[in-house]
C-alpha cells in the first residue's frame, strides 16, 4: 500500500510545487509516524526525506498550515503549506465568491427590472387599451349624440397614439439590443426638423400651461446630412419627458445652435424647471427600464425605454449627452452630434439693400435676431415696441414718403393684439403693403383670422434665417409676380366676359372703366330683368362672370340670381355672381347668399377688390380645369 | 340735413319711447298690454321705415360715394352728428358705419385733413362702443379698444406735421385725438399716465400754443387734467406706482381746486366727481386711511341731489358707489358694520333711476349703472344681485323682461314634460342631484328652469341699445358684439352666489350642441355640468328670438310650427336630440307655444301690477 502512494503521490506532487504532502501512519498507542514524504513536505519543514520518516510528524508540521485526508483506519495524507499561501488562496477564494455574488445580484436586479418593465408594461398597456375599451363602449351607446362619440374618437385617438408609441420604444430598445439600429444618411433641413419638432411638442406644454421657450442659436449651415428622424426622436424625446417631468405653469427652455469645427456640431439644449431627478436616479438614467418614481411621477406614463434609446441613438452617431439635475430643481440635457454638411453655397436671396423694415414686436431677444438677419443681407430694420408706436411710425413715414418695404409683426405687443394693429395699418398703408407674421402660433388655427386683418406672410419660430427672407422675399416677389402676373392676366382677362348689372348710370360708368381698364370685356344690363334676358339669350359658358348690383328698378337683384340660377342650363348654377352694393346688414349678406350669389363686394367699389375678385375667378375656373 | 336724415332720426327717438316701459295709467290689465303690444308694432314699423330710408336713401349715398359731392358729404357728418352726441346715443353703429365710410374716401383722396378728422370721429363712435364693455374681462374687450386708440393715434401722429397743417380746427382734432388716446381699459395705468403726461406736456408747449393761439388751449389742458384725474377710478388699490400716484394727484388737485373755484362762483353745490379723485389719490398717496376715504366717500353720496339728473349726481348716486362696493369687494372685512347701508345705497339708486327722465337713450346714466352692476356687493340682507338686475330690466328694457320671462315659463314646461320620463335627466347638475326627494326634485328643477330662463340674457343690459331700442337691423360688426352679451351675463352672474349657478346658462345659451358652431368658444358643453339646462335654455330661446323677438333686429321670422320643425331638423347639430325628441310631438310643442303666451302674459302682468320697481 505505502508503495502505492509513493508512485501516485510523487507525480503528483511534483506538480504542485508550493505544497508537501506526508502520509502518516497511526500506531496503537497514539503516535503518529510519516510512512512518506515528498520533497515539497522536506521544502516546507526544512528535513529530509529520512529525518522526516524518523520523526515526530506532529512537530515536524506544527508551523505549518495542515489539511488532513483520512486514507484508511490507520493513515492520513498530510497536505502542507505556508500559512501565507493559505490566507491569499482563501482571499482569491472570497474575491470569486464575491464577484459570483455580484452577478448573480445584477442578474436578480435585471430580472426585476425586467420583471417590474413587464408589470408596469403591462399597466401601462392596460391603461389607454382600457380607455380605447371604455370609450368604444361609451360611444356605442351614445351612438346618436354626435359631440359624445365625437370626444369619444378623441379620447380613443390620444390612447392609440400614447399606445402605439409605447410599442415602439420596446421595438426600437430591442433593435438597439440585438445590434439592428441603422441610421441613414440623407440630406435634410434643420429648419424643417426643428419646426417638426416645435408643432410635436407645443399643444402638450399648452396643455400644461407651460411656458416653452425654442430659440434658436448660431447656426451655420441648414441643410445637413444625417437620420433627421433619429434626430428628431432624440430632441422630442427630451422635451416631453421635460414636459411631463415639469409642473403646470413651469418653464422649459430649448435652444438649437451649431458650432463649427472640422464638421458642424449641433448643440442642443433643454432645461427646465421641473421636479428633477435624485443623485442615486441621475446615475441609471440611461438603462433601460427605468424611471423616476414618486408621488408626483406615479401618473407619468412611459415605458422607461425613452433615455435608454435616446443615449444609444446619440452614440450610434458618434455624439454625448450630458445631464445635470438637482431634484426639485429642475433638469439640464446638453447634447452634442457631430453633423456633415449637405450644401455649403446658399444663394443669399436677392432682397434690396438698403432698404428699411419695420419690425413691430415687444420681445427684445426675438426683436434682436429679427433685425440681426436682416442686417446680414443689408436691409435696415427699426423696430417699435408697440401697436401705438408702429401706427404713428407708418403714419410720419407715409406722409414723409419713406415707407417700409415691409412690416414684421411680431407674437406679442405690450398694448394690443397682433391683428388689431394689421388691420389698422393695412387701412392706413393700403392693400399693396406686405405685413409679415413672426409668430409661434400654429399658422394653420390663426389662417382665416389673420389673412383677413390683412397679413400677407407666415414666418414660424423658432426663427431661421432662410425662413424669415423666403418669406421676405417671396412676398416681394409676390408682388414682382403681381405685376407679371397683372401682364399675363391682363391677357387672361381680355378673355373675360363681365355682365355688369347696374342700374345708376355713373355706377356703370365707373365700373366699367376699371374693368376695360384691364381689359374685360364688359356688356351692360340696367335691371335685374334685363340681365336675365341678357344671360338667357348669350351662349352657355359666354359671360365668367356677373356683378349684380342689388337694388334695382324692374327687377331686384336677388330676384335675377334667383331666375338665372333656376335655368336648364349649365352654366346657370356655375356662374359667379357678385352682389356689389353698400348694403351690409346681416340679412342683407344672408339673402344675396340665398339668392345664389357666390360673394360679396362692397360699395364704393374699391379696383383692387375688383381685380381680386376677377383673379379668384380666373384661379378658380383654372382650378376646376 | 336731407330729410330722409331727419326722418330717420325721429324714427328712432319715438322707438326709443315706444319701447321704454309705460306706466297702467288707469288702464285695465288688457287695455295696458294691448297698448304695450301696439306700441312694439308701430316700434317694428318705424325699424321698417328706417331700413327703407337707409336702403334708398343712405346706402346709394354710400354707393357712389367717391363721387359724392361736398354737400352730400357735409350733409352725411352732420347727420352722423346727430346719431351721438354727448351723453345722447341714438346709433352709434350707424356713426361708425358712416364715418368709417368717410375715412376710405378721405384715404382715396389722401386728404390728410379728412383723414385726420375721420380718424378722430371714428375713435369717438368706437369709444361710445368700448363703454358698452363694463364688466367684461379684458381679453373680450380689448379688441374694441384697440381700434378706437389705433385711430385716435394715427389721428395724433400728424403733429409732426402741425405747422404744414394751416387750419385750426384740423390742429384741434390732433390735440383732441392726442388726449383722447388715453380713452379707455389699459393692460397698466402707468401706461395710461405716460401717455397724458406726454399730452400735457404737448398741450404746455408754448410753441404750439404760439403756432395756433385760436386753439382753446386752456380748455385741452383742463379736460386732459380730467382724464388724468379719471385714472384714479380706473385703477385698484396698488395697480399704481408711486410715480403714477404723483402724476396723477398734480391733476387731480389742478381740477378739484378750478371746480371748487367755479362751483363758489357759480354758486353750485362742491364738485362730486373731482371731490372723489381728490379724496381717492390723498387715501392712495398714504395721507389718508381707507377708514377715511370710505367715510368721505359716504358722505359725497349722501350729499348728491336725488332730484337732480345731470352728469355729476349721476356720478354721485351711482358711479360713487360703485367704487364704494369695489372697495368692500377688496376689503369684505368692512362689510359687515356697513351692511345697513350698503343696502339703502342700492335702494336708493332704484328709486333714483325709477323716476330719471330720458333714460334709455341716457348713455351716461347706463354707463354709471354698468360700472355699478360690476361691482355689486351682496349681504344677508341686502337686495340680491338678481332681484337687482331683475328691476333694472324692468325699468329699463321691458322687452328683454318679458322675453326672459317667456323663456323660463317655456323652460319649465319642457322640464315637466322630460322629468315625467327621466327623472334623472338633470342629474349632473350637483345641487339637483342631492335632492333625494322625488317632488322635492322636481319641483326644484322647474324652479330653477324659470329662474334661468329669467336670468339667461342678463348680459344684454350692456348692449340696451342693440336690443332694446334698436331702430334698424343690425351690421355684421354689431352682431359680432351683440355676441358679447352671453360672456357679460356670465361674468356678472357668476361673482355673486345668488346667481352663480346660472352663469353657464348665460354663457352657453347661444352654443350648438355640437360644439361646431355658436358663441362663446370658452363654452365647452362636455366639461359643463349644467349642460343639460343650458341646452333646455338655449333651445327655448332660440324659438322665442325665431318667432318672436330677435325678428327685430337680425330679419328673421318664423310661425312656432316652423319654427319647432327648423329645430327638429337641427337634433344633434344644434339642439339636443334628447330635447327636439320631445318637440316632434305636436301635443308638446303646443304646449311650449302655449306656455310663451303665458309667461308673457304673466310678465306684462307683471310689469303692470308692480309698476314702480
Amino acid at each position: 500500500m505505502p508503495a502505492k502512494f509513493v508512485v501516485y503521490g510523487g507525480m503528483e506532487m511534483e506538480n504542485k510545487k508550493k505544497k508537501g504532502y506526508l502520509v502518516v501512519e497511526w500506531a496503537g498507542d497514539g503516535k503518529a509516524k510519516a510512512v512518506y514524504a515528498d520533497s515539497g513536505a522536506c521544502m516546507l519543514t526544512g528535513m529530509s526525506v529520512e529525518e522526516l520518516l524518523l520523526s515526530d510528524p506532529v512537530q515536524a508540521a506544527k508551523s505549518l498550515d495542515m489539511e488532513t485526508i483520512r486514507l484508511d483506519d490507520e493513515h492520513e495524507l498530510w497536505i502542507l503549506d505556508t500559512l501565507h499561501n493559505r490566507r491569499q488562496r482563501l482571499a482569491e477564494l472570497e474575491k470569486m465568491n464575491a464577484a459570483l455574488e455580484d452577478a448573480l445580484n445584477a442578474a436578480e436586479a435585471a430580472n426585476r427590472a425586467k420583471s417590474n418593465f413587464l408589470s408596469n408594461m403591462s399597466h401601462d398597456i392596460r391603461t389607454p387599451m382600457n380607455a380605447i375599451l371604455g370609450m368604444t363602449s361609451i360611444g356605442l351607446s351614445y351612438i346618436d349624440e354626435k359631440p359624445r362619440v365625437l370626444d369619444c374618437l378623441h379620447k380613443i385617438q390620444t390612447a392609440s397614439t400614447h399606445l402605439m408609441s409605447l410599442v415602439n420604444d420596446v421595438l426600437d430598445m430591442s433593435r438597439i439590443d440585438s445590434g439592428r439600429l441603422t441610421l441613414n444618411e440623407e440630406v435634410f433641413s434643420l429648419a424643417d426638423s426643428v419646426h417638426d419638432i416645435a408643432v410635436i411638442v407645443r399643444p402638450q406644454a399648452e396643455q400644461k400651461n407651460q411656458s416653452l421657450l425654442m430659440e434658436i442659436g448660431q447656426i451655420y449651415e441648414e441643410n445637413l446630412i444625417g437620420d433627421a428622424l433619429r434626430l428628431r426622436q432624440i430632441m422630442v424625446n427630451i422635451i416631453n419627458n421635460a414636459v411631463k417631468y415639469t409642473q403646470e405653469g413651469g418653464s422649459i427652455h430649448v435652444c438649437i445652435g451649431e458650432r463649427e469645427k472640422d464638421l458642424v456640431w449641433l448643440d442642443f439644449l433643454c432645461e427646465d424647471n421641473g421636479i428633477g431627478m435624485s443623485k442615486e436616479f441621475l446615475e441609471k438614467i440611461f438603462l433601460p427600464f427605468e424611471r423616476v418614481s414618486n408621488t408626483t411621477t406615479s401618473k407619468i406614463e412611459g415605458t422607461g425605454l425613452g433615455m435608454a434609446i435616446v443615449k444609444n441613438i446619440i452614440d450610434r452617431m458618434g455624439g454625448v449627452i450630458h445631464v445635470e439635475s438637482r431634484e426639485g430643481e429642475g433638469s439640464r440635457f446638453r447634447v452634442e452630434i457631430p453633423m456633415t454638411i449637405a450644401s455649403k453655397s446658399r444663394t443669399a436671396p436677392n432682397l434690396p439693400k438698403g432698404q428699411t423694415v419695420l419690425i413691430t414686436e415687444s420681445r427684445d431677444a426675438r426683436a434682436e435676431q429679427i433685425a440681426g438677419y436682416l442686417e446680414e443681407e443689408g436691409l435696415v430694420p427699426v423696430r417699435v415696441n408697440t401697436g401705438l408706436e408702429a401706427v404713428t411710425w407708418l403714419t410720419e413715414a407715409q406722409c414723409e414718403d419713406r415707407m417700409p418695404c415691409a412690416m414684421l409683426l411680431g407674437q406679442e405687443l405690450d398694448d394690443m393684439s397682433v391683428l388689431d394693429l394689421a388691420a389698422h395699418v393695412r387701412g392706413l398703408a393700403g392693400q399693396a403693403f406686405p405685413i409679415l407674421l413672426v409668430s409661434e402660433e400654429d399658422w394653420a388655427e390663426m389662417e382665416y383670422r389673420a389673412t383677413r386683418a390683412g397679413v400677407n406672410a407666415f414666418v414660424p419660430c423658432p426663427l431661421f434665417k432662410s425662413r424669415l427672407l423666403e418669406s421676405l422675399c417671396g412676398l416681394m416677389g409676390i408682388s414682382r409676380k403681381e405685376e407679371e402676373e397683372k401682364e399675363g392676366v391682363d391677357a387672361d382677362f381680355a378673355r373675360m366676359r363681365v355682365l355688369l348689372v347696374e342700374d345708376n348710370a355713373l355706377n356703370q360708368e365707373i365700373a366699367m372703366e376699371l374693368l376695360s381698364l384691364i381689359g374685360v370685356q364688359v356688356e351692360v344690363a340696367e335691371n335685374g330683368a334685363r340681365a336675365v334676358e341678357i344671360f338667357e339669350a348669350a351662349e352657355e359658358g359666354h359671360f365668367d362672370l356677373i356683378l349684380m348690383d342689388i337694388q334695382m328698378p324692374v327687377m331686384n337683384g336677388y330676384e335675377a340670381t334667383k331666375r338665372i340660377r333656376r335655368m336648364k342650363r349649365k352654366d346657370a348654377q356655375t356662374i359667379w355672381i357678385v352682389a356689389m352694393t353698400a348694403n351690409a346688414f346681416v340679412e342683407d349678406i344672408r339673402l344675396s347668399r340665398e339668392a345664389g350669389m357666390n360673394e360679396h363686394c362692397s360699395k364704393p367699389v374699391d379696383p383692387e377688390r375688383l381685380q381680386e375678385i376677377l383673379r379668384s375667378r380666373l384661379k378658380n375656373e383654372a382650378d376646376a380645369v | 340735413m336731407q330729410p330722409y336724415q331727419e326722418e330717420y332720426i325721429a324714427n328712432l327717438k319715438d322707438i326709443a319711447v315706444l319701447t321704454a316701459r309705460k306706466s297702467p295709467e288707469d288702464r285695465s290689465f288688457e287695455a295696458y298690454q294691448e297698448a304695450f303690444l301696439n306700441d312694439r308694432k308701430q316700434a317694428e314699423e318705424k325699424a321698417k321705415r328706417n331700413m327703407t330710408l337707409l336702403k334708398e336713401e343712405l346706402f346709394p349715398v354710400l354707393d357712389r360715394l367717391f363721387e359724392a359731392s361736398e354737400e352730400e358729404i357735409c350733409e352725411l357728418r352732420e347727420f352722423a352728428g346727430k346719431l351721438t352726441s354727448v351723453g345722447e346715443e341714438l346709433d352709434v353703429g350707424l356713426f361708425c358705419q358712416i364715418h368709417q365710410a368717410l375715412l376710405s374716401l378721405a384715404r382715396h383722396r389722401k386728404s390728410r385733413k379728412d383723414i385726420i378728422q375721420e380718424l378722430y370721429w371714428l375713435g369717438i363712435g368706437r369709444n361710445s362702443l368700448c363703454n358698452k364693455m363694463v364688466g367684461l374681462d379684458s381679453q373680450d374687450s380689448e379688441k374694441y379698444v384697440y381700434k378706437m386708440r389705433l385711430c385716435f393715434t394715427e389721428a395724433a401722429a400728424y403733429l409732426k406735421y402741425f405747422d404744414d397743417i394751416e387750419d385750426t380746427e384740423t390742429r384741434g382734432y390732433i390735440m383732441r385725438s392726442r388726449a383722447n388716446m388715453a380713452l379707455g381699459k389699459f393692460k397698466s395705468v402707468s401706461e395710461r399716465v405716460r401717455i397724458l403726461k406726454q399730452t400735457l406736456q404737448i398741450m404746455q408747449d408754448k410753441g404750439y400754443q404760439e403756432k395756433e393761439p385760436d386753439l382753446p388751449w386752456e380748455k385741452y389742458i383742463y379736460m386732459t387734467h380730467q382724464l388724468m384725474a379719471a385714472s384714479i377710478s380706473y385703477s385698484r388699490e396698488n395697480t399704481m406706482t408711486s410715480q403714477d400716484i404723483a402724476d396723477i394727484m398734480e391733476s387731480v388737485y389742478i381740477v378739484y381746486h378750478k371746480r371748487m373755484q367755479e362751483a363758489v362762483e357759480q354758486k353750485e353745490r362742491p364738485p362730486i366727481k373731482s371731490a372723489f379723485a381728490y379724496y381717492a389719490i390723498t387715501y392712495f398717496c398714504g395721507l389718508d386711511t381707507l377708514e377715511g376715504l370710505l367715510t368721505k366717500m359716504e358722505a359725497l353720496i349722501d350729499a348728491a341731489d336725488t332730484s337732480d339728473y345731470s352728469g355729476e349726481s349721476m356720478y354721485g348716486i351711482i358711479s360713487i358707489p360703485a367704487f364704494y362696493c369695489q372697495f368692500m369687494q377688496q376689503y369684505p372685512e368692512k362689510i359687515p358694520e356697513r351692511k345697513e347701508y350698503i343696502e339703502g345705497l342700492y335702494r336708493r339708486i332704484l328709486l333714483y333711476v325709477e323716476d330719471s327722465p330720458k333714460a334709455s337713450e341716457n348713455a351716461t346714466l347706463f354707463f354709471y349703472l354698468r360700472q355699478l352692476s360690476a361691482t355689486f356687493v351682496e349681504t344677508e340682507d341686502s337686495i340680491s344681485y338678481g332681484e337687482f338686475i331683475q328691476k333694472l330690466q324692468k325699468r329699463f328694457a321691458p322687452d328683454i323682461y318679458v322675453h326672459s320671462h317667456a323663456v323660463g315659463r317655456a323652460a319649465a314646461v319642457l322640464c315637466a314634460i322630460i322629468l315625467e320620463e327621466d327623472v334623472s335627466f338633470f342629474d349632473d347638475i350637483d345641487f339637483i342631484r342631492r335632492i333625494t326627494d322625488l317632488q322635492e326634485k322636481k319641483d326644484a328643477i322647474l324652479t330653477y328652469a324659470m329662474e334661468c330662463g329669467v336670468f339667461h340674457d342678463v348680459g344684454k343690459m350692456n348692449f340696451m341699445s342693440l336690443y332694446s331700442q334698436t331702430g334698424r337691423q343690425w351690421f355684421e360688426e354689431e352682431y359680432e358684439m351683440a355676441r358679447l352679451h352671453t360672456m357679460v351675463g356670465e361674468a356678472c352672474l357668476a361673482l355673486r352666489s345668488s346667481t352663480s349657478r346660472f352663469a353657464d346658462i348665460a354663457k352657453g345659451h347661444h352654443s350648438w350642441y355640437d360644439g361646431t358652431h355658436g358663441y362663446p368658444e370658452s363654452y365647452k358643453r362636455l366639461e359643463c355640468s349644467y349642460r343639460q339646462m343650458v341646452d333646455v335654455i338655449g333651445l327655448v330661446d332660440w324659438l322665442d328670438n325665431v318667432t318672436e323677438t330677435g325678428r327685430f333686429y337680425t330679419g328673421f321670422r318664423k310661425s312656432f310650427r316652423e319654427a319647432a320643425d327648423e329645430a327638429v331638423s337641427l337634433e344633434g347639430k344644434r339642439f339636443s336630440p334628447l330635447l327636439t325628441a320631445r318637440l316632434r310631438d305636436r301635443k308638446v310643442a303646443e304646449q311650449i307655444e302655449q306656455a310663451f303666451e303665458e309667461g308673457r302674459r304673466e310678465a306684462y302682468h307683471g310689469l303692470y301690477k308692480n309698476f314702480q320697481i
